[in-house]
C-alpha cells in the first residue's frame, strides 16, 4: 500500500540507491535495509520498485552487477558504482539540493 | 573481473527469479529473528512485494536487453578484429594484394563505367514533364520505295494536328540558324524555327521572360526571339536588360523575348541557341509539295504507343484520299522521343555492356584462383587456428570478411576508375545525344558498384573459403596437405579453362572489329579523302536578294582565292561530301525512257563549281566535265552518277539525253553531258545512290563551301580563305576552315573506337587468362615435384617431362578454346549490326584469335616445364 512516504520516495528511488552504493557494493537486500537505518525507518523501501529501478540503473550504465558470494556462502548479486554513476550522483545531489532550497523559500516565505 | 567462458553453455544461469528468492529469503529470516513463526514471516516477507510476476518479467525484459547489446558490441569487436586482421595478412603479401586489388579495381570500375553511360542515355528517362508522352513525329514512305522516315509539309503537319484524336500537342520545328551582327564579330548562330506552342507541348518555361504564343507564329507579329543561357552568358554578357533588346539577325531586327534555363536540353538533332517562331507565309502554308518541317508530338495521358500509332495512320489514311498527288501511300511513322534520341547507341553499348561484364568475370575468376592457391599455404595456419578453439563458422567469416575487404578495396579504386571511364566509355555516344542526356556518375551508378562489389565478393571469396574451412577442421594439421590440394587443384584447372574461353570470346571479338575498323579505313570513298580544306559561307538573303547577287559573291570570293599564292585551286559546292549539310533530291524522268511501272525515282542532286570533279579526283567514266560555258542562260546541263546512268538509262549511255527535274509539266529539263563514278558522299556506311551534278552558275546556291587545296602549309591556306570571305563581305562570319581528312576521321571514329575498347578488354582478358594457366600449371609442377624427380631417375629424358608438363597446358587451352568458340558464334550474330564489310563468322579473326590464344598459352607453360625439366631427382626424393 503505498503510503505519502513512499509515492513521494518513488521519483527519487535512483538518488537514493545511487547514495546508498557510494558507500560500498551492496546487493538488493542490504540496499534496503541500509536505507531503513539510515532513515530510522522513515522510509521503507518497496521491493517491487527496488529491483526494477537496479535493473534500469544496470542498463543506463549508472551501476554494475556481479554474481558472487555472501560470508554465509549464499549466492547474491551485488551492484556497484560505476564512475558514470557517481557522475549522475554527483549531478542529482545538486538538483535536489537546488529544489530544497526553492522549496523552503516558498514555503517559509513571506507575502 | 574476466568474462567466464565455459566449454559448455548452460540454458540459464543465475537469474532474476534467484535474486528476488534470495532477497525474500533474507527477509524471512529477518522476520523469524524478530520472532515471528516461519510461516507468517515468508507469508509477510512475500507480501512486501507484492505482484511478483511482473516485476519479474519487467527486469527479465532489461536483462534480456542488455544482454543483447553486449552481443552487439561483441559481433562488432570481433569484426574489427577480423578487418584488422584481413589487412594485416594483405599487406603480408602485398604482391597478391595489388594483383587482386587491380584487377578487381578494372573489372568493377569498367563496369561502372558502362552501366553509368547506358543509365544516362539509354535508362535515365529525358529531362521534361511525363517524358514518356513524347514521340518523334513522322511520314511512312516505305510503300513509296524510300527506307527512311520523312519529314512533313506544312499543311500536312496542319492536319496531322486537327484531325488527330491521341495528340494533347504537336510541336513543329525546322533549322533556323542565323547571323548575327550587332556589337561583335559576325557570328553563326545555331537554332531553329519553331511552332508558337513548341516549348509548351514540351514543357519547358524560359527561365526569364515569357514563351512563345500562337501569336507571334503570325508573319505579321513582332519579331521575337528566344535565346539559350549559353548564348546570353557568352554574347550578350549576361545582361539583365536582354529582355526587349533588339538584336540584327541576318541584317533585320529581331526583339529577345525570352532566355531559357542553363539546364535546358533540346529534344533535336543539336543544342540550338537561337529560337524564332515559324512565322510561315500564306503560300508556304499551303505548300503541300515542301517538305521541310519535323514535328515532335505530346500524347495525351492515359494514350498507349498503339493507340497513337493507329490513330495517326487513319489520319494520315484520310489524308491519302483527300490529296492522292502529294499523299498517296504516305502513312504514319512514329517513334518514342527517347528512341529516337538515343535508340542508336542501344546496340554498342549493350555490347560493350558484355565485353566488360566478360572481364569482370574473368577477372573475378582469377582472384577465386588466386585465393584458392593462398588457401592451400595457409592450411596450417587455419588448422591451428580450429586448434585453439575457433569454430568452423568463426573462421568462416574471418575468411568471408578477408574477401569482402579485399573487394571494398577494389571497388573504391574501381569507382575512382569508373569516372575516368565513364568519360572514355561516353565517346561511344554521339556528341548531340550526349548534350541531352549527359553522361554521369549519379546515386544510381555508386548503388550499382556497391551492388556488383558484393557480388563479386561471394563469386570469388565465397567457394576458396569454404574449402578452406573445410580443409582447416577436418585436416589435423598435415603436413604436405596433399589430399586436398589435388581437389583443389582441378577446380583451379576447371576455373582456368573458364577464363581462357571468356578470353577467347574476347580476342575474337576485338578481331572482328578490329578487321570491321581496317575495313572501313580502307575503303575507296569515291572522292578525294586528304590535302583538301572546307570554308562555309552563307550568304543570307537580307543582303543577297536574288541568287545572282549571291553567286556574284561567290564569283568574287573564287577568284581572290585562286589568286592567293598559298592556294593551289579553289571549287564551290552546296553539299560537299562528309559534311552531313543536308541532301536535296528531286523526282527525275529521263526523257525518253520507258519507266517501269510505280513511282518515279528520285535523284539527288548538287551544284558544283566546273573544276570541283577533277580537284575531287572523281572519276569521269564517259562524256566531258562543266566549262565556263555552261553558264546561266544556256542550256541546262547535267553529270549523273554510274548508279543514276544503271538506274534510269538500264546501262545505257546517257550522255546526251535529257532529263526532267520534277513532275510538272514545266519542270526543267537537264541535258547529260558525261558520267562520273559513284561515291558515297554521306560516308562509308551509306549505299550508292542515283545521283546528278549540276553547274551552279545554272543552279545557284547561297549556303556554299569553298573547297581550297594547299599550296603549302595548311595554315596559310586557312587564313587566305578568311581574308577572302572578309574582302569579299565583311559581315559574314569567318568560316573555320576544316580539313577533310579530319571528317573523314569523324566518319570512322565509331569503328576505331569499338576497335580500341575491345582490343583493350581483350588483352586483359587475355593476360589474365595466361596468368591463370601459368599459375596453374606452376603449381602443379610443383605438386608433382617428387613424380617428376623418381621419373627422371628411373630415365625419362628432360624433354619428356618438358613435353608432359606442356601436354597439361595445351589440354587446357584447347578446350578453353573449343568453349570459346562455341560461345562466340553464338554472340557474334548479336554485334553484326556494328561490324562493317565483315560477316560476323570471319575466319581471320577467329583463325588469329586461335594462333594468339595457343602462342601465349604455350609461353606461359613453358617457363614451368623448363623448371620441371630441372628437378634434381635425388633432392627430391631424399626430402620427402
Amino acid at each position: 500500500m503505498p503510503t505519502p512516504t513512499s509515492a513521494f520516495l518513488q521519483g527519487t528511488l535512483d538518488l537514493i540507491v545511487l547514495k546508498t552504493l557510494q558507500w560500498g557494493p551492496r546487493h538488493g537486500y542490504a540496499i534496503a535495509r541500509w536505507i531503513e537505518n539510515t532513515t530510522d525507518d522513515a522510509l521503507q523501501v518497496e521491493e517491487g520498485s527496488l529491483y526494477p529501478a537496479l535493473y534500469r540503473m544496470q542498463q543506463r550504465g549508472w551501476i554494475s552487477a556481479e554474481w558472487g558470494t555472501s560470508d554465509e556462502g549464499r549466492r547474491i548479486k551485488v551492484y556497484a558504482l560505476t564512475t558514470r554513476g557517481r557522475a549522475q550522483l554527483r549531478a542529482q545531489t545538486a538538483q535536489w539540493g537546488t529544489c530544497v532550497a526553492a522549496m523552503t523559500k516558498v514555503l517559509h516565505g513571506t507575502p | 573481473m574476466s568474462r567466464e567462458r565455459p566449454l559448455w553453455r548452460p540454458t540459464t544461469g543465475p537469474n532474476v527469479d534467484d535474486e528476488l528468492a534470495e532477497h525474500i529469503e533474507l527477509l524471512t529470516r529477518r522476520y523469524i529473528e524478530e520472532g515471528l513463526d516461519p510461516d507468517t514471516a515468508r507469508q509477510r516477507a512475500r507480501a512486501r512485494f507484492g505482484e511478483l510476476e511482473p516485476i519479474r518479467r519487467e527486469c527479465q525484459d532489461i536483462a534480456s536487453q542488455m544482454e543483447i547489446d553486449v552481443k552487439k558490441t561483441e559481433r562488432l569487436h570481433e569484426l574489427r578484429q577480423d578487418i584488422a586482421y584481413a589487412l594485416r595478412t594483405l599487406r603480408r603479401s602485398p604482391v597478391f594484394a595489388a594483383i587482386a586489388v587491380l584487377t578487381l579495381a578494372i573489372g568493377i570500375g569498367a563496369n561502372t563505367a558502362i552501366f553509368s553511360v547506358v543509365r544516362s542515355v539509354l535508362l535515365r528517362p529525358l529531362p521534361y514533364p511525363h517524358p514518356e508522352q513524347l514521340l518523334q513525329l513522322w511520314t511512312d514512305h516505305r510503300q513509296l520505295g524510300r527506307a527512311e522516315p520523312e519529314w512533313f509539309s506544312p499543311p500536312g503537319l496542319e492536319d496531322w494536328k486537327s484531325m488527330n484524336s491521341t495528340l494533347a500537342g504537336v510541336a513543329a520545328y525546322q533549322g533556323g540558324s542565323a547571323v548575327i551582327t550587332d556589337d561583335g564579330e559576325p557570328e553563326t548562330l545555331s537554332g531553329f524555327l519553331v511552332s508558337g506552342d513548341f516549348f509548351d507541348v514540351i514543357g519547358v518555361r524560359p527561365e526569364r521572360g515569357r514563351t512563345f504564343t500562337m501569336a507571334d507564329d503570325d508573319p505579321g507579329a513582332e519579331p521575337v526571339a528566344i535565346i539559350s543561357d549559353a548564348l546570353w552568358k557568352r554574347r550578350f554578357g549576361s545582361d539583365s536588360s536582354i529582355l526587349g533588346r533588339r538584336i540584327l539577325l541576318n541584317g533585320t531586327p529581331w526583339t529577345v523575348v525570352g532566355v531559357l534555363p542553363s539546364t535546358f536540353r533540346a529534344p533535336l538533332p543539336a543544342q540550338g541557341e537561337l529560337y524564332r517562331p515559324l512565322r510561315r507565309s500564306e503560300a508556304s502554308r499551303a505548300c503541300r509539295g515542301c517538305i521541310t518541317v519535323r514535328a515532335i508530338g505530346r500524347m495525351k495521358p492515359g494514350v498507349t504507343l498503339a493507340q497513337a500509332q493507329a490513330d495517326l495512320a487513319s489520319v494520315a489514311a484520310r489524308l491519302a484520299q483527300q490529296y492522292p498527288e502529294s499523299n498517296a501511300k504516305v502513312g504514319a511513322w512514329i517513334i518514342p522521343l527517347h528512341d529516337q534520341i538515343s535508340g542508336t547507341t542501344r546496340a554498342p553499348l549493350y555490347a560493350m555492356a558484355g565485353a566488360v561484364a566478360l572481364v569482370l568475370l574473368i577477372a573475378c575468376v582469377n582472384i577465386a584462383n588466386l585465393l584458392l592457391a593462398r588457401g592451400a599455404s595457409r592450411a596450417r595456419e587455419l588448422a591451428v587456428r580450429a586448434a585453439l578453439g575457433a569454430g568452423d563458422a568463426r573462421i568462416l567469416r574471418q575468411l568471408i570478411t578477408e574477401n569482402a575487404v579485399l573487394a571494398a578495396l577494389g571497388g573504391m579504386v574501381g569507382l575512382g576508375l569508373s569516372v575516368y571511364g565513364s568519360r572514355l566509355l561516353g565517346l561511344l555516344v554521339p556528341e548531340n545525344i550526349r548534350q541531352v542526356q549527359p553522361v554521369r556518375v549519379d546515386a544510381v551508378v555508386l548503388g550499382f558498384s556497391i551492388v556488383i562489389t558484393a557480388v563479386c565478393a561471394c563469386v570469388f571469396g565465397l567457394l576458396p573459403a569454404l574449402k578452406s574451412v573445410r580443409g582447416a577442421s577436418s585436416t589435423w594439421l598435415r603436413i604436405g596437405t596433399h589430399a586436398i590440394s589435388s581437389l583443389r587443384g582441378r577446380l583451379r584447372g576447371g576455373l582456368v579453362v573458364a577464363q581462357v574461353s571468356l578470353a577467347v570470346v574476347l580476342l575474337v571479338g576485338a578481331g572482328l572489329f578490329l578487321r570491321s575498323f581496317l575495313a572501313m579505313q580502307s575503303l575507296d570513298f569515291g572522292y578525294r579523302t586528304d590535302g583538301v580544306l572546307y570554308g562555309n559561307v552563307v550568304f543570307p538573303p537580307a543582303r543577297y536578294q536574288g541568287p545572282e547577287l549571291a553567286m556574284d559573291a561567290v564569283n568574287r570570293t573564287l577568284a581572290q582565292l585562286r589568286a592567293n599564292p598559298a592556294i593551289s585551286a579553289a571549287e564551290v559546292t552546296d553539299i560537299p561530301p562528309l559534311l552531313n549539310a543536308g541532301d536535296q533530291d528531286v523526282t527525275a524522268i529521263p526523257v525518253g525512257e520507258a519507266m517501269t511501272g510505280g513511282e518515279p525515282p528520285s535523284i539527288w542532286f548538287r551544284s558544283v563549281s566546273p573544276g570541283y570533279l577533277s580537284l575531287m579526283r572523281m572519276h569521269l567514266v564517259k562524256g566531258r566535265e562543266f566549262t565556263a560555258a555552261d553558264r546561266k542562260g544556256s542550256h541546262l546541263v547535267g553529270i549523273v552518277n554510274a548508279e543514276a546512268a544503271a538506274a534510269f538509262w538500264h546501262g545505257g549511255d546517257p550522255v546526251g539525253r535529257e532529263m526532267a527535274l520534277g513532275r510538272t509539266p514545266d519542270a526543267p529539263r537537264v541535258t547529260i553531258v558525261g558520267v562520273v563514278a559513284s561515291a558515297r558522299h554521306a560516308g562509308p556506311k551509306q549505299p550508292y545512290r542515283a545521283e546528278v551534278f549540276l553547274p551552279i552558275e545554272q543552279i545557284p546556291a547561297r549556303a556554299v563551301t569553298f573547297i581550297v587545296e594547299p599550296r603549302g602549309e595548311e595554315r596559310d591556306a586557312a587564313s587566305a580563305l578568311r581574308a577572302a570571305i572578309q574582302a569579299t563581305d565583311p559581315l559574314i562570319p569567318s568560316p573555320a576552315a576544316t580539313s577533310i581528312e579530319s571528317l573523314v576521321g569523324d566518319a570512322v571514329a565509331l569503328p576505331r573506337l569499338y576497335a580500341t575498347l575491345v582490343g583493350i578488354f581483350a588483352v586483359a582478358a587475355l593476360l589474365l587468362a595466361v596468368l591463370g594457366v601459368y599459375g596453374v600449371i606452376a603449381f602443379s609442377v610443383m605438386q608433382r615435384q617428387r613424380e617428376i624427380g623418381v621419373r627422371l631417375a628411373l630415365g625419362a629424358t628432360p624433354s619428356s617431362i618438358v613435353a608432359m608438363v606442356l601436354r597439361e597446358g595445351g589440354r587446357m587451352a584447347l578446350i578453353g578454346l573449343v568453349a570459346g568458340f562455341a560461345i562466340s558464334l553464338a554472340a557474334s550474330r548479336t554485334i553484326s549490326a556494328l561490324l562493317f564489310g565483315i560477316k560476323p563468322f570471319d575466319v581471320p579473326a577467329f583463325v588469329s584469335a586461335a594462333v594468339v590464344l595457343g602462342l601465349m598459352s604455350l609461353l606461359a607453360s613453358l617457363v614451368p616445364a623448363l623448371r620441371a625439366m630441372r628437378v634434381d631427382p635425388i633432392g627430391v626424393i631424399r626430402a620427402d
